[in-house]
C-alpha cells in the first residue's frame, strides 16, 4: 500500500510531446479513475508509473520515493494490460500462479491464492486451459487474476473490462470495488467508459491532449464540472449544450449568444411546464427506454435530447416543449468554454 | 440430399441444374494449381527415390543391366569395417553439430535482437557465409588451418607459446575442425530464423513479467524460451539433416584424399559418391542411400515426437 504522487510528469517520443507537465496526488489506498478519450495518454501515464515507460521529465513517487529510475519489479506494483498479456504456454493455473513468481509464500499458500482469485473469478472450471482455448473475456479475467493473488504497492488496469459483455462488465466492476473495499489497496484504473468512472471512483481525474483537465470525486465532476469537455464526457446521455444570452435576469437560448448553458437530458423534462428555462422545437427522434423516454428534437439548429415520462411518446414531426427548473443549468463561457457556474 | 429435393417443389421454386457448381470450380482450381508439383515431385522426386530402392537390390555398375541379387548389397555393407566407422563420423557430426549451431546461433540472435545500432549491418554479416559458395569457403578454413607462417590459427597460437596443432593432417581433429566450418557456414541462416521467431513474441509478455518481477534469466527460462519452440523445433529438425548430409565441407577440405586422413573424417554422404562415382558400384551406393534415407526419416520423426507440444 503506497501513495502515488505525479509532479510535472512530461513524457515525449522525440519531438512530439503526449504527457504535458501533469501533477497529481493520489492517496494511499484510494481508487483513481483516468477517463479521457482515445489517445489522450491514459495509457502512457500508468506505462510511466508502472515503469515500463520512460519518464521525460518530472518525477514519479511511490510511497514518498521518486521511483524515476527504479526498474518495473523494485517498485510493487501489478498491472493488468489492455490487451491481456497471458501466456499462450501456461494453463490459466500457471499464468495466475505466475503473479506469485517472487513471492516468498510456501507452495500450498500459492495454490490456495490462485484458488481463491480462481473462485471470485469464476475460472475455476477452466484452470488447467490453455489461453487459446478461452473466451476475450475469460482471458481478461486470467488477466486480473494473475495481479489479485498479489499484495502489491499498487494496482494498475488499463481499461480490464473492455471485452466483458455487458452483464459480465457490470458483474467485474461489484468484483473489483470490492477487492478494493476487501485489500484497501491503492488502484489506478483506466477506462473510456464514464459509467465505469462514476461507479468506480473516489476520484475521477479527466485528461484530454496529455492534460489532466479537472480531478474530483465523481459527484464534484458531475456537478461542477470545470468546462465544456468535461461536462459533456461525464453523463450519459451526454450534456446538451445551447448558445444562450441573458436577458433581464433570465437565461434564454439565444444563437451567437455569449454564453452556453449546458442541460443534462435529464433536468430536461418534456411537457408543459415553468422553469428556469424553456425550449421547443420539432421532434426528430424517440429512444423509449422503459422507465422513462428520450425525445430527440431540433432547435436554434441544433439537436437537443429531452426526457419524458415513459407513456408520453412523442410524434415524430410534431413540437414540443420542454423545460428546466433553476439550478439545473449549467453556464459557460462561449469563447474560452470554462464554466460560469450554475444557474 | 434427395429429401431436400424432393421437398423442394413445395418450398422454394426449384433452381436450374448447374454443371460447374461452386464446388467443382474450386476443385478444378485446386487441382489446376497442384497439377505442376505434383508431377514435378512425381517425375524428380518420388519416382528417381522409388528407383533407387528397387537398385539396391542389384548389381548394377552402370555397364550391364542390373540383375536382382536380393538383400545381398544390405547384409554387405552392414559386414563392411568402412561402414561403421562413416556411420561414427556421420553421427558425430550431427550429435555435435546440431546442438553447437543451435546454441551459438541463438545467443547470437538474441544479443542482435537487442541491438538498436548497426543491426542490418551485423545481420548481414553474419548471413554472408550461408550464401558463400562451399568450395570457397573451405578452402579459405583451409589456409586458416595450416601450420604457423600461414596458417592464422597456428600462428596466433604460437604467439602464446602453444604448440602447433595439425588439424586436418590429425586423425583427432579433422573431424572437429570441419565441423567448425559447417557450423559456421550454417549459423547465418539459423541467426535469421531464430531472429524472426524472437522478433514475433510481443512485448507485452516481456513486459508483464517484468511487472510480475521477473528477472532476465527467468525471462528468458520461462518466457521467451517456451515462446519460441516452435522455431527451435523447426531448426533442430533442419540443423540435423543438414549435419547428416554433410558433404560440402568435407570434400573440399580433404581434396587430397576424400574424408581422410585415414577415413576419419569421411561422413556417409562421401562413401556414398565414392562407391557409385569412384568404384561405379551403382547398386551397392543405392542401398547406401537408402540407408541415409532410412536414418534421416526415423531421426526427424523421433525429434518431432520428442518436441512435439503437450497438451
Ligand atoms: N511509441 C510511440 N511513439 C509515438 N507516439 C506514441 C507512442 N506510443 C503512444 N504514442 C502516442 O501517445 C498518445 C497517448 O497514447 P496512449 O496509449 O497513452 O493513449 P490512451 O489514452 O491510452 O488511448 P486509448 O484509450 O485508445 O488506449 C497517443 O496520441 C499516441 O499516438
Ligand atoms: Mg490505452
Amino acid at each position: 500500500m503506497a501513495t502515488i504522487a505525479l509532479r510535472n510528469l512530461v513524457k515525449s517520443y522525440g519531438k512530439t510531446d503526449v504527457i504535458h507537465g501533469i501533477n497529481l496526488d493520489i492517496a494511499d489506498g484510494e481508487f483513481v479513475v483516468f477517463v479521457g478519450p482515445s489517445g489522450c495518454g491514459k495509457s502512457t501515464t500508468l506505462r510511466m508509473i508502472a515503469g515500463l515507460e520512460e519518464i521525460s521529465g518530472g518525477e514519479i513517487l511511490i510511497g514518498n520515493e521518486v521511483v524515476n529510475e527504479l526498474d518495473p519489479k523494485r517498485r510493487n506494483i501489478a498491472m493488468v494490460f489492455q490487451n491481456y498479456a497471458i501466456y499462450p504456454h501456461m494453463t490459466v493455473r500457471q499464468n495466475i500462479a505466475f503473479g506469485l513468481y517472487t513471492s516468498p509464500l510456501s507452495r500450498e499458500e500459492k495454490d490456495a491464492r490462485v484458488t481463491e482469485a480462481a473462485t471470485m473469478l469464476g475460472l475455476t472450471a477452466l484452470l488447467d486451459r490453455r489461453p487459446a482455448a478461452l473466451s476475450g473475456g475469460q482471458r481478461q479475467r486470467v488477466a486480473i487474476g494473475r495481479a489479485m493473488v498479489r499484495d502489491p504497492a499498487a494496482f494498475l488496469f488499463d481499461e480490464p473490462l473492455s471485452n466483458l459483455d455487458a452483464q459480465l462488465r457490470a458483474q467485474m466492476r461489484i468484483e473489483i470495488k470490492r477487492l478494493h473495499q476487501r485489500l484497501g489497496t491503492t488502484i489506478v484504473y483506466v477506462t473510456h467508459d464514464q459509467v465505469e468512472a462514476m461507479t468506480m471512483a473516489d476520484r475521477i481525474v479527466v485528461m484530454r491532449d496529455g492534460h489532466i483537465l479537472q480531478s474530483g470525486t465523481p459527484t464534484e465532476i458531475y456537478e461542477a464540472p470545470v468546462n465544456v469537455f468535461t461536462a459533456q464526457f461525464i453523463g450519459s446521455p451526454s450534456m446538451n449544450l445551447l448558445p444562450a444570452a441573458e436577458v433581464g435576469g433570465r437565461i434564454v437560448a439565444q444563437s451567437g449568444g455569449p454564453l452556453l448553458v449546458g442541460l443534462r437530458p435529464h433536468d430536461l423534462v418534456a411537457g408543459e411546464g415553468e422553469g428556469a428555462f424553456s425550449i421547443s422545437g420539432e421532434v426528430t427522434a424517440v429512444e423509449p427506454l422503459g422507465p422513462e423516454t428520450l425525445v430527440h428534437f431540433q432547435t436554434e439548429g441544433r439537436t437537443v435530447i429531452a426526457t419524458a415520462p415513459a407513456r408520453m411518446v412523442p410524434a415524430i414531426g410534431s413540437t414540443i416543449q420542454a423545460s428546466a427548473a433553476a439550478g439545473a443549468l449549467y453556464l459557460f463561457d462561449a469563447k474560452t468554454e470554462q464554466a460560469m457556474g450554475r444557474r | 440430399m434427395a429429401m431436400t429435393e424432393q421437398g423442394a417443389p413445395t418450398g422454394r421454386p426449384n433452381r436450374p441444374r448447374v454443371f460447374w457448381t461452386m464446388r467443382r470450380r474450386q476443385l478444378l482450381w485446386v487441382w489446376g494449381f497442384l497439377a505442376v508439383p505434383v508431377l514435378f515431385y512425381g517425375v524428380i522426386r518420388f519416382y528417381p527415390t522409388g528407383h533407387a530402392f528397387w537398385l539396391s537390390l542389384t548389381d548394377w555398375d552402370l555397364m550391364s543391366e542390373p540383375s536382382f541379387i536380393g538383400l545381398d548389397n544390405y547384409t554387405r555393407l552392414f559386414a563392411d569395417p568402412q561402414f561403421g566407422r562413416v556411420f561414427r563420423n556421420t553421427f558425430a557430426y550431427l550429435i555435435m553439430g546440431t546442438p553447437i549451431s543451435l546454441v551459438l546461433s541463438f545467443i547470437i540472435a538474441y544479443a542482435l535482437d537487442r541491438v538498436r545500432f548497426g543491426h542490418t549491418f551485423l545481420r548481414a554479416l553474419y548471413f554472408l557465409p550461408f550464401i558463400t559458395t562451399a568450395s570457397a569457403m573451405a578452402w579459405v578454413w583451409r589456409w586458416f588451418y595450416q601450420p604457423a607462417p600461414i596458417g592464422v590459427i597456428n600462428d596466433f597460437l604460437s604467439g602464446f607459446g602453444i604448440p602447433q596443432l595439425a588439424f586436418l593432417n590429425s586423425t583427432t581433429w579433422a573431424l572437429p575442425s570441419i565441423m567448425v566450418t559447417a557450423i559456421w557456414a550454417g549459423l547465418g541462416f539459423q541467426i535469421i530464423i531464430f531472429m524472426a521467431g524472437l522478433r514475433a513474441i510481443p512485448n507485452t509478455y516481456y513486459e508483464a513479467a517484468r511487472i510480475d518481477g521477473l528477472g532476465e534469466w527467468a525471462i528468458l527460462r520461462r518466457i521467451t524460451l517456451p515462446l519460441l519452440k516452435p522455431t527451435t523445433v523447426f531448426l533442430v529438425v533442419f540443423s540435423s539433416i543438414g549435419f547428416l548430409r554433410i558433404f560440402d565441407q568435407v570434400y573440399n577440405m580433404t581434396t587430397n584424399d576424400p574424408g581422410g586422413p585415414l577415413g576419419s573424417t569421411k561422413p556417409l554422404v562421401l562413401m556414398i559418391y565414392q562407391t557409385a562415382f569412384s568404384s561405379y558400384e551403382m547398386g551397392y551406393a543405392a542401398a547406401q542411400t537408402v540407408v541415409l534415407f532410412t536414418i534421416l526419416l526415423v531421426v526427424s520423426l523421433l525429434q518431432l515426437w520428442i518436441l512435439r507440444e503437450r497438451t
